[in-house]
């Protein structure tokens, strides 16, 4: 891995329903930043789209997003995954020498008008756990929950502590798309049964979710930012599909991602050495379950980790300050959204939720059922 | 930027419409255990897959996910890549940037394309679907460039207007297309991963297919095919070590336009003949490979030619010849397997489209030629340096690849 590239610029947006099309929403966004930046759309060398078609509903989703985006005659390709990787992929072409600049452009708009948990469903095996219909994300995501529990012996309350703690952040944090009053661990607690163990308060909300990521070499990155945010390393990996062959409660493909990601940022604790961290924990279980997975906390002390405030924000390892995929989640856009307030908290400007010390982050994002795959970054300032 | 080399190439055994004995992931399955039998690499030589299809096509979603022991890709990085047309042209680029950006040494690159799963055609209107349903909805926008993606059709009623476009630049006949598109049945008989193969394909023969939209006939329309192509790509260092013949990435380059449906009202439609992105494309990608005059240079191409006049209009695009020269080249022989400028010997995406594969296969079949491993399809000339050519999206993508038989000077 030869030269430096860092994270530029940024915009996003996630509400409940962002009341717009997605067309208009990329050209505001992409707009919106480079007035910001004060470039134009010719200072992009590469666009990296990233959408999924089932959630836009339309083959090849990018067709009337790259004129509104800005890559009209210009370098455009689309990695149809968790905008991490689209991330990755911008990153990879930066560090080939070809390109001095990547944009990110990616969206996905499951507060208004697609269900989210259809992504999941129709990404089961056509042959076998589709048709029968058995299987869901949230059903998925509760036997996953049950069975992290039991393996650790922890209380169901560990659930309502970590629901607790993200919707208190995302009701302080503006930008954040389900922002509830009072919240506390009775209020999550009282909260309807999905399935079992999984409340309500449990899950991410449906949220509209745009994001735009400029990147760029070392050279022009002091051109365009005073405070650039540096990709450390990144890994990924997926683990087998075949729900019965996992052991759920573990994720040994968020630990390998990470590994790879530490090994090339050149870290060799990351209980240690990474500040904080932003991962896209879809359902309350997943934070603690991925945490110990990536080595941030030490297995099997996750409850008491959450009881005594070490992954809140004035505690040793702060896991998602900015609220968490509890308070905003969406396909593809919801790794992006997670690196957006990572970079904020590492500039500085995170404001209601900015953490004391916030040098270098672990940004996480996941496809599949129960995190099939994963993604993880490593960001310093 | 390293220099990177295609080390290996694995087709399944068949490309026809319908495998109904094979699953999705069994047949990738195929195609894979192919790539490691003629690279004799195996699973844990792989550092990283990059994974191209259209799940539309079939109905399905992510399929990587569901067919991640196939692709042998456990605790490895998985990289899924979908951009219509040029699918497995982009998803080959993304293998070509792992290995550029010096965090990978060797990749997999994994395309497939099952259309008997689903209706390649309902999938196609899957892009215009929105507006269909807008328009229901809010009344019919003629002015909007939304209304008239809707009335663009499938893919064989928007592509006439191209036809005929390129026709009265071209001065060809709707004769040359006959002809180019029975050069491409009778290339394809010498191909045994083609789909629709017919030795004694003739002009007269092609002419006699149903008229589909002027000057469009059956005669001149791709197939939907099932099939899975895998290309193994590795840095410099590791090809000397795990290949004799090696086809190297000289240059890639991509570009989008907008949708050529444009805004027939106030007269803004995009010429969909003018294919401003391929030259873009291409111009970028012979920079990059340090070409100055592709004509003199560049030994064989293979056209993404989901319709047979494309061959011929994209020949001159990518600038191989000057606007209205390409018929007549057709016309002398020139772009037979025995020509001076031989194009598709591989019978082309006419003859076979399992979509996801179709922009990977034109790579593939040119790193064939160039390593001399086509078998009956080996054309006559020697293959030093050859362009690779896809489209995609509605006629507003174009990928380019050049490959050489030598390592690029960096």
């Amino acid at each position: 891995m030869a030269g430096k590239v860092a994270v530029v610029g940024l915009k996003f947006a996630c509400a409940p329903d962002l009341k717009t099309t997605r067309e208009r929403l990329v050209f505001e966004l992409t707009r919106g930043l480079f007035d910001e930046l004060g470039i134009d759309r010719h200072e992009v060398d590469t666009f990296i789209m990233c959408s999924n078609d089932f959630i836009d509903g339309r083959t090849i989703s990018t067709v009337f997003l790259d004129a509104p985006s800005g890559a009209y005659l210009k370098d455009e390709t689309k990695v149809e995954m968790d905008g991490l990787n689209a991330l990755i992929y911008g990153w990879m072409r930066i560090l080939s020498g070809q390109y001095d600049t990547a944009l990110v452009v990616s969206l996905g708009l499951t507060g208004s008008q697609a269900s989210p948990y259809l992504n999941i469903q129709y990404s089961l095996s056509p042959t076998y756990e589709r048709q029968v219909g058995l299987l869901n994300e949230l059903a998925g995501a509760a036997l996953q929950a049950r069975s992290y529990l039991s393996r650790s012996g922890y209380s169901e309350e560990l659930l309502d502590l970590v629901a607790a703690k993200d919707l208190q952040l995302a009701a302080k944090n503006p930008r954040q798309g389900r922002r509830l009053e009072a919240v506390d661990v009775d209020k999550v607690r009282s909260s309807d049964y999905y399935y079992e163990p999984l409340r309500e308060l449990h899950c991410y909300p449906r949220t509209d979710v745009g994001c735009v990521v400029l990147l760029a070499s070392e050279k022009k990155a002091a051109e365009l930012t005073e405070k650039p945010v540096w990709i450390l390393g990144a890994g990924n990996s997926i683990e087998t599909y075949f729900y019965g062959e996992r052991d759920l409660s573990r994720s040994p493909s968020a630990a390998e991602a990470t590994r790879r990601a530490c090994s090339l940022a050149g870290i060799s604790d990351p209980s240690k050495e990474i500040d904080f961290a932003e991962v896209s924990a879809l359902f309350a279980h997943q934070e603690p379950l991925l945490a110990e997975s990536m080595s941030l906390i030490p297995e099997g002390e996750a409850e008491k980790a959450y009881r005594d405030g070490i992954t809140g924000p004035g505690g040793s390892m702060p896991i998602n300050p900015s609220g968490g995929s509890l308070g905003g989640h969406t396909v593809c856009a919801g790794g992006l959204l997670r690196l957006c307030e990572a970079v904020l908290q590492i500039r500085g400007e995170a404001g209601p939720v900015q953490l004391e010390k916030a040098g270098t982050a672990l940004v996480h994002g996941q496809d599949g059922l129960c995190a099939q795959q994963n993604a993880v970054l490593i960001l310093g300032a | 930027m390293r220099n990177v080399g295609i080390v290996g190439v694995g087709y399944c055994p068949q490309f026809v419409s319908k495998r109904k004995d094979v699953s999705i992931p069994e047949m990738i399955s195929e195609a894979v255990d192919a790539a490691f039998a003629d690279s004799g690499l195996g699973p844990q030589d792989i550092d990283a897959i990059v994974f191209g299809n259209m799940h539309t096509f079939e109905g399905v979603n992510l399929p990587h996910l569901w067919s991640v022991e196939h692709i042998r890709a456990l605790g490895k990085p998985v990289m899924r890549i979908a951009t219509g047309g040029t699918t497995g042209m982009t998803a080959f680029h993304a293998g070509y940037y792992h290995i550029a950006s010096g965090l990978h040494d060797v990749v997999m690159v994994v395309t497939f394309e099952k259309h008997s799963e689903g209706d390649a055609q309902v999938g196609l209107l899957g892009i215009i679907t929105p507006e269909a349903v807008a328009m229901m909805m809010a009344g019919i926008d003629l002015t909007g460039e939304g209304g008239m993606g809707a009335q663009g059709g499938g893919s064989a009623g928007a592509i006439t207007y191209q036809a005929v476009s390129w026709m009265h630049k071209s001065g060809a006949t709707i004769d040359h297309i006959d002809a180019i598109a029975a050069m491409e049945r009778r290339n394809a008989a010498k191909n045994p991963y083609a789909h629709l193969k017919d030795p004694e394909a003739t002009a007269e023969k092609i002419a006699k297919t149903p008229m589909i939209s002027y000057p469009v006939r059956y005669g001149h329309v791709c197939p939907t095919t099932d099939g899975a192509t895998v290309c193994i790509l590795a840095s410099e260092e590791k090809a000397a070590k795990i290949a004799d013949k090696v086809a190297w990435v000289w240059g890639v380059a991509s570009c989008a336009s907008d949708p050529t449906t444009g805004n027939l009202i106030e007269g803004l439609i995009t010429d969909p003949a003018e294919q401003m992105q391929c030259v873009i494309a291409a111009r970028e990608a012979y920079k990059r490979a340090g070409i100055e005059d592709p004509k003199r240079e560049i030994d064989y191409v293979e056209i993404y030619n989901g319709f047979a006049h494309q061959t011929l209009m994209y020949l001159e695009l990518v600038g191989m010849c000057e606007v209205g020269e390409a018929h007549k080249l057709l016309e002398q022989g020139e772009l037979e397997i025995t020509g001076r400028l031989p194009v598709n010997a591989s019978g082309g995406v006419v003859s076979t489209n399992a979509i996801g594969t179709s922009a990977l296969n034109r790579v593939t079949e040119c790193a064939l030629q160039i390593m001399g491993k086509a078998g009956e399809r080996q054309v006559e000339k020697e293959v030093h340096k050859a362009l690779a050519h896809g489209w995609g999206g509605l006629m507003q993508y174009a990928s380019i690849t050049i490959l050489a038989d030598k390592p690029k000077k960096l």
